[in-house]
């Protein structure tokens, strides 16, 4: 088998000290352009584009190496300052990799200016409908007096308003996610240098029960973490509102956070 | 990879799908000989789809529901 293709994991400014990394097989750093890139050789057998293709439709490999992608990311983050790639960026040879760097030095360069010194956090905040429900009466004025106007309605008039407030709950459900979110996603904004608002998974991506309702990625710089992470746990200990879950990941390698302009 | 002390959901471990997230969607994506397109991986992971819906789309989603239901009661 030829190892033949090179699979970028990441570039970074300052040479990483492989051989700390001894659970990953094959690591290799080159230098180019003034930046190291991590990267290891593999087989057309696994990674040509018409393998790579078929390989995607097995999970099972998807998830081995995907997760292999981003914990070498990660362990290399922990000393450098790191361009993660995209999952599955291939080269078939040093020389297109030296291309790409040199055509895009600039623009490396500004994104390494702009992730050094920090670290991008997570933030997901699920809301469980039930709970929430249970309590809305008492949250909001629109819905405790719609109910008061049914208590002295006459049965038919009755039947339809319940049939709006059950509507209006919805609608004010809604609400209270969105400014639920909202503060929270105000105050970390107040905590970090940049912010991206990332896509809501749906429960049976997430496998929990209750709905996500802010999907957001933080650049906090290292100095400011950990009043990042305290803030969460404070306003986690004072919430008056059960059915929210506040859940905060990282550091992770700075993804969301990566901008480079095409040519 | 993330480090333990610093995740508040301690019990929970990072699953694939956020994994997935990240890694296919994110960082230096246009580069390379050889690059996975988003597009293979929508037709394979299943409701990966689902991924692309914004916040915004899914407050709209719901609150139209919301509307054509009322209107629903006012014919």
């Amino acid at each position: 088998m030829n190892n033949e293709l090179i699979y970028v994991y990441c570039l970074s400014n300052s040479s990483p000290e492989l051989s700390l990394y001894t659970e990953f097989n094959g690591l290799k750093c080159i230098e180019s352009g003034g930046f190291f890139i991590t990267y290891k050789n593999v087989s057309e057998d696994e990674f040509s584009e018409e393998n790579l293709k078929r390989n995607i439709t097995n999970i099972a490999w998807v998830e081995i190496n995907a997760r292999e992608h981003i914990n070498v990311i990660s362990k290399i983050m922990q000393n450098n300052t790191v361009i993660p790639f995209k999952f599955g960026t291939i080269y078939k040879s040093e020389e297109g990799l030296a291309k790409f760097i040199e055509d895009y030095t600039l623009s490396l360069n500004k994104n390494i200016i702009n992730i050094n010194g920090k670290e991008e956090w997570t933030v997901k905040i699920y809301c469980n409908h039930d709970e929430l429900k249970n309590q809305i009466e008492e949250l909001s004025k629109d819905v405790s007096d719609l109910e008061i106007q049914i208590r002295n309605s006459s049965p038919g008039r009755a039947y339809l308003l319940e049939r709006k407030k059950s509507d209006l709950i919805e609608i004010e459900i809604d609400k209270f996610c969105k400014s639920y979110g909202a503060s929270y996603y105000e105050l970390f904004l107040k905590l970090s240098e940049s912010t991206r608002i990332n896509n809501l998974l749906p429960k049976n991506l997430t496998g929990r029960n209750d709905d996500m309702i802010l999907n957001a990625a933080f650049l906090v710089s290292k100095d400011k973490v950990g009043e990042f992470v305290n803030t969460s746990n404070i306003l986690w200990k004072e919430q008056k509102i059960t059915g929210f879950n506040v859940v905060l990941t990282g550091p992770w390698p700075p993804f969301s956070f990566i901008e480079i302009e095409e040519k | 990879m993330i480090q333990e002390e610093n995740i508040i959901d301690r019990n929970k471990d990072v699953t694939i799908v956020e994994i997935l997230d990240r890694v296919l969607n994110k960082g230096v994506v246009i580069s390379g000989d050889i690059v996975i397109s988003v597009a293979d991986i929508d037709l394979v992971y299943l409701g990966i789809r689902l991924l692309l819906s914004s916040v915004e789309t899914m407050e709209q989603l719901r609150l139209k529901k919301i509307k054509d239901r009322n209107a629903g009661n006012e014919t």
